[in-house]
């Protein structure tokens, strides 16, 4: 039946390569699009992790919603012996409080950050996201790196000094002149605006929380980020927060998820085009050969197989469109993550959203496998039509049929 | 023993506001290993009664068993199973499948019967050696003449030993030499095999080569002459 069927698709071999070409145009302006939606979603979601939030913060309970310095991460001993029995070791401990910043005329409210610089590095791309002087190193000591617009308000520049005020463990004023080492251009607000960073033993003793953090930041492969959450979860218990980047950050997961489900009303609208392309060309065909079947019929051959012969013919140019546009979708994906695709010029106002200027498409596995299986998919459903109309033919009424 | 037994058959056609008799209370029994030709003019019935006997038709109204089966007691795919181990079939227009060879056209019903690649590939190429057409094995239908597929068409009617072979104007789209040697050829099978034949015909060569000749017309058989 497949030879028969195959033979029936290069009887007319231009018409089938036509139609065969238009899936595999169809699948293969599918797959680069997932590629650059994915590339872009990916870059974000990568990007935010990697600059400055982590896969995974670990916190008192409550601590990221309601942060105060009074609440510490308990234990951070049993926390860092933990993390290195899984196997964890790009983890950094982070203290965090707010401050008042002094320039000399200006002052700011901002977020105070203690890192400890050597271990910070190996955790986020902080460091390099510095622009202007260098990142803290771990002999600084009253030290601080600003993000550029901060740094602007403030009207300081690298070498100059600041103030920062806070309020220490037991509630007294606490207050430090430290000098600037290096300015962040990020190009996300919430880094360039807002945010000092500071050594963690230097910020430790200011507040009185010496041997005191308020959480662990670390970095772990995609592939682990669920079963690391739950097993961390379980393993702390309720004192603890374990977070992963898109609980602290759930707009951006949404806006991936609403970004996706418009690629998929998209794909669906594309299917329902290769579906007819397909259906145009089986029906053809079909109605083409009516004689035919009507002499397949008297010779024995049983409705269902004439239907599936009709449903593999289908198949047949799906799943050559298939392999055409998939390798060709493929091919495009992967010259694109090479080569990139340079919208800066159109992106100046969103690089806040951590959206690379340079989008490097990439496709996710379930992207292709959920595009390639519609694709096949709408093949099937468009033969069932044409098969049913085959299955129904009378014999004496297809013989005579001209 | 009886290959065909049609008792008091009846089938009426709508055309336009018309009701037209296509067959009108048909008797007819058959032995087995007979070659009976089924005579009239175009609208006399025959390649109604034809459809009948190759449960490609229901009548109206009768009673019709072939091999023993009451056909009319068969579904649709009851009656396609029975087709495919029952009767063979030669068209006017030899009906071959276009994309297939030769052989492979041959092989055609042996494949939906279920039978090894193998198998059937070697019983084509001995039927097709039976009917002349050893060496056209590998052509396409287009790539032989009318006289030709019709051989082929008889190769794939008789390969599957059929009980019975039914034939409709096998000879009409041939030249007089060619039919002549096809209702040979048919009439040597018949009598080397003890397939059944029927065909339906006005071909007089074809009507002079019959051991039994029905005659028809509007409907109805009007003469059957034993020879």
């Amino acid at each position: 039946m497949l030879a028969l069927a195959w033979r029936n698709v290069l009887r007319h071999a231009r018409r089938s390569a036509l139609t065969m070409l238009a899936v595999a145009l169809g699948l293969c302006a599918l797959i680069f699009l997932w590629g650059f939606n994915d590339g872009v979603h990916n870059a974000m979601m990568r990007n935010l992790q990697e600059v400055i939030v982590g896969s995974l913060q670990i916190h008192r309970q409550g601590f990221f919603h309601h942060p105060r310095l009074s609440d510490e991460l308990p234990n951070p001993a049993r926390v860092h012996a933990l993390l290195r029995q899984r196997g964890l070791d790009r983890y950094a401990d982070r203290l965090r409080t707010f401050a008042l910043a002094a320039g000399a005329d200006v002052s700011e409210g901002l977020v105070l950050l203690g890192v400890h610089p050597a271990l910070e590095m190996r955790v986020t791309r902080l460091a390099q996201k510095v622009a202007k002087g260098r990142f803290l190193r771990d002999n600084d000591e009253a030290a601080c790196v600003l993000g550029r617009t901060t740094a602007r308000n403030l009207g300081v520049s690298v070498g100059d000094s600041l103030v920062l005020l806070s309020e220490d463990r037991y509630g007294a004023l606490a207050a430090e002149r430290v000098r600037l080492v290096g300015i962040i251009d990020s190009g996300e607000m919430g880094i360039d605006r807002g945010l000092a960073i500071v050594p963690l033993g230097f910020l430790q003793r200011m507040l009185a929380m010496s041997g005191r953090i308020s959480g662990v930041v670390l970095q772990l492969p995609r592939a682990r980020l669920e079963q690391e959450t739950m097993a961390l979860r379980t393993a702390l218990g309720d004192g603890y927060e374990v977070l992963r980047w898109y609980d602290m950050y759930p707009m951006m997961k949404q806006w991936v998820e609403l970004e996706d489900g418009f690629y998929y009303i998209f794909l669906s609208i594309v299917l329902l085009i290769v579906a007819a392309g397909i259906m145009n060309t089986v029906l053809m065909s079909m109605l083409e050969r009516i004689h035919e079947f009507g002499v397949m019929l008297a010779l024995g051959c049983r409705p269902w197989r004439l239907a599936g012969m009709v449903v593999i013919e289908a198949m047949i140019l799906g799943f050559a469109g298939v392999l055409l546009g998939a390798c060709a979708g493929l091919l495009l994906v992967s010259y694109f993550h090479d080569a990139g695709i340079d919208l800066s010029h159109q992106m100046t106002t969103i690089t806040r959203f951590y959206i690379e200027p340079v989008v490097r498409t990439e496709i996710n596995t379930e992207h292709l496998v959920d595009t390639v299986c519609s694709v096949l998919l709408a093949a099937v459903l468009a033969s069932v039509w044409p098969a049913l109309r085959a299955m129904r033919l009378e014999p004496v009424e297809a013989i005579h049929h001209v | 023993m009886a290959m065909i037994e049609a008792e008091h058959l009846r089938k009426h056609y709508r055309s336009g506001d018309a009701r037209v008799m296509a067959l009108d209370d048909v008797c007819l029994t058959i032995e087995a290993g007979a070659f009976v030709v089924l005579a009239g003019r175009s609208g006399s019935g025959k390649t109604t009664l034809l459809n009948m006997l190759g449960a490609l038709d229901r009548p109206d109204a009768g009673a019709l068993r072939i091999a023993g089966h009451d056909l009319l007691a068969m579904n649709a795919d009851e009656r396609a199973a029975f087709r495919l181990h029952h009767l063979g079939f030669v068209f006017q227009a030899y009906n071959l499948i276009r994309v297939l060879s030769a052989r492979e056209n041959v092989a055609y019903v042996l494949q939906l019967r279920g039978m090894g690649r193998r198998e059937r590939l070697s019983l084509a190429d001995h039927w097709l050696a039976e009917v002349g057409l050893a060496e056209f094995a590998d052509r396409r239908p287009d790539q032989m003449s009318g006289g030709q597929q019709q051989r082929v068409a008889v190769a794939r009617a008789l390969a599957a030993k059929p009980d019975l072979v039914l034939a409709d104007e096998p000879t009409a789209n041939l030249d007089s030499h060619t039919g002549a040697e096809l209702i040979d050829l048919m009439r040597h099978l018949n009598e080397r095999e003890g397939t059944t034949f029927v065909i339906a015909s006005h071909d007089p060569a074809v009507i002079a080569s019959a051991r039994m000749l029905v005659t028809m017309q509007d409907g109805r058989i009007v003469s059957l002459e034993e020879r």
